[in-house]
């Protein structure tokens, strides 16, 4: 697909729907947004400020209306949305999710009304050893609708759905190759990267690591808000003013606040009733969410290498060199 | 596609008051062919308050009814002491593991539980009342504040037939009872350490009733533990619950002590 096709791929897509990329603000940050001008969109190896779980999982959903004590199902009213350009770590991320919320009506819900396209341009801030550069073969473990591979100057176009492959079939182009999903693992197994963090945190632990981050985090949970793969929530019970009547709604959580452990409400004989009080256990908390227990439950890494969480901390905690001194603890204990 | 949060409506059958904070809510099967194993809990939700686990604390074969004991503790369980007979609960579920029986059929049991903990380990004592010849011998330690926070106690003549049951408090008002933490009755009653041991109470009893069985000779693959933790989704997904690489609310909330110990959580207690 040259420059020209592009132009005129695009102009379809802007059309006939909602369109979300990657564009400037008027305080010059890459954010995603829905693209009003052509002219506004951008694609290359910048990684936005925020991930597409904004679409994809929406801070707020709605899942129930109640009346009395009757509860109604209140699916997502969406209309079809078209991500475009959606890097391969965030592609990553994305499956990621597919693979969480497989059983969840309301995510469910939007994927079905969503098309996504994807772009080979690999961020300069990447630290996810598997995504320094990209190839062909790491397509087929990617869940993409479209996937705008960069050749020359020109995009090499891959579809991985029949969504993909009728919307370009509509827009006039059809020099596609189709690429069937493989599922999330890949033919050398586990990502090795991934293999070692966990290792490191399981079996060769470092009190030191955690009481040195404990000190500096600050709790804020910005870099909850910021990861493309957290996908914490709770639920709660919005009342109308109409006795009665209300909705039950799900919220992104973060796992730095106080309640997030909270059991049986406060009582005169819990005041504290919580299992994590400090904040080196929620930071570990979070760290072994990402590094262990992802892993651990999806055979996937529950970090895909943006980098957004050090981007956005206000203690400038670094996570690529947390993941250093995690592994070098390990290297130290095995000599 | 089905919606693993919708509720089903349950009827209030009866309701019985236990202890000066608490209330056992007999209800109707929210759905047809609904049933659970001892040691799994529901969701209950009441619209405007939200939703909390609850254990499931009635005989586990029981067609007709199912029970629910609930301590006053937040909006939510208040709200649900206010209602009356007739009124409704929302139910879904039922979720989580179970305490598993069949290895101690034949053998001896000890249950120790602390306030109302023993909730979730009632089904196992209804199972052993209904069913006299099933286990060896059955003994129950349980330890509470004072008087008022016994729960069931309006059973225990009926427990007693078939369980050795041995009460602690920490402020008995009477000398009826062992003064103490539940730990203390160790001390006062020998039990067999090859008795497969269900454990359910507040995270502070686990840490010194574990050390006092760890002395007295179990085995930790005997002794199951039945944990409590914020949950908000009840399949493993929300994270509230996570301790190590697994989830309270799908992959417990009985695990053995074998296995906590081998979950790595270094940072939080279990």
């Amino acid at each position: 697909m040259n420059k020209e096709q592009f132009k005129k791929f695009t102009e379809h897509l802007l059309k006939n729907n909602k369109v979300i990329a990657p564009q400037y603000n008027a305080e010059g940050k890459l954010i995603i947004d829905e693209l009003r001008e052509l002219s506004d969109l951008f694609l290359g190896p910048e990684l936005p400020l925020d991930s597409w779980k904004w679409f994809m999982l929406p801070p707020k959903m709605k899942m129930f209306d109640y009346k009395k004590n009757v509860i109604t199902e209140a699916l997502p009213k969406i209309k079809k949305q078209i991500f475009l350009g959606v890097s391969i770590l965030d592609l990553q991320a994305l499956t990621l999710l597919n693979q969480v919320f497989e059983q969840d009506a309301y995510y469910q819900e939007i994927k079905k009304n969503t098309i996504i396209i994807g772009t080979s341009h690999v961020p300069k801030e990447n630290f996810y050893q598997y995504f320094s550069s990209f190839e062909e073969n790491k397509l087929e473990h990617l869940q993409f609708d479209i996937f705008l591979a960069l050749q020359n100057g020109d995009y090499k176009i891959y579809t991985g759905s029949e969504d993909g492959q009728r919307l370009l079939d509509n827009s006039g182009y059809k020099d596609y190759q189709h690429i069937e999903y493989a599922g999330p693992i890949r033919e050398e197994g586990l990502d090795q990267q991934m293999v070692s963090v966990m290792d490191a945190m399981q079996n060769y632990h470092d009190q030191k690591i955690w009481d040195d981050l404990g000190k500096r985090c600050m709790q804020c949970g910005k870099c909850t808000i910021a990861c493309p793969v957290c996908f914490c929530f709770r639920m709660f019970d919005k009342s109308y003013l109409e006795k009665g009547s209300g909705e039950r709604d799900r919220v992104w959580d973060s796992c730095y606040y106080n309640e997030f452990t909270q059991v049986a409400g406060v009582t005169p004989d819990a005041p504290k009733h919580r299992m994590m009080s400090t904040t080196a256990q929620k930071i570990y908390f979070w760290y072994e969410h990402h590094f262990v227990r992802t892993p651990a439950t999806y055979s996937l890494p529950g970090c895909v290498g943006c980098g957004r969480c050090t981007r956005t901390c206000p203690a400038d905690i670094d996570i690529f060199q947390t993941q250093k001194d995690i592994l070098a603890a390990r290297q130290k204990a095995k000599k | 596609m089905i919606n693993d949060y919708q509720t089903y409506n349950s009827k209030i059958l009866k309701i019985t008051p236990e202890g000066s904070d608490s209330k056992t809510f007999t209800l109707s099967m929210p759905y047809k062919d609904f049933a659970f194993e001892p040691g799994q809990y529901v969701m209950v939700s009441l619209p405007g308050f939200g939703e909390s686990p609850i254990s499931l604390t009635s005989y586990f074969n029981e067609k007709r009814f199912f029970e629910l004991t609930i301590r006053r503790v937040g909006s939510l369980t208040s709200a649900v002491h206010e209602l009356k007979k007739g009124d409704t609960l929302g139910i879904r579920g039922p979720y989580g593991n179970s305490f598993p029986l069949g290895i101690a059929k034949g053998k001896n049991i000890l249950i120790v539980a602390g306030g109302i903990a023993i909730e979730p380990v009632r089904p196992i004592i209804l199972d052993a009342v209904n069913n006299p010849k099933k286990y060896k011998k059955v003994y129950i330690f349980y330890g509470c504040r004072d008087e008022s926070a016994l729960i069931y106690e309006k059973e225990y003549p009926q427990w007693r037939k078939v369980c050795d049951l041995s009460l602690a408090l920490d402020n008995p008002a009477t000398k009826k009872y062992t003064k103490g933490m539940v730990t203390t009755l160790f001390d006062v009653k020998d039990i067999p350490s090859d008795a497969i041991a269900y454990v359910c109470g507040p995270p502070i009893m686990y840490k010194f009733v574990l050390e006092k069985m760890l002395e007295k000779g179990f085995n930790p693959e005997n002794i199951y533990i039945s944990l409590e933790r914020h949950m908000d989704c009840a399949q493993g997904v929300c994270q509230h619950c996570a301790i190590g690489t697994k989830y309270v609310c799908k992959d417990g909330p009985v695990f053995s002590y074998a296995e906590l110990k081998d979950f790595k959580t270094w940072l939080s207690p279990i």
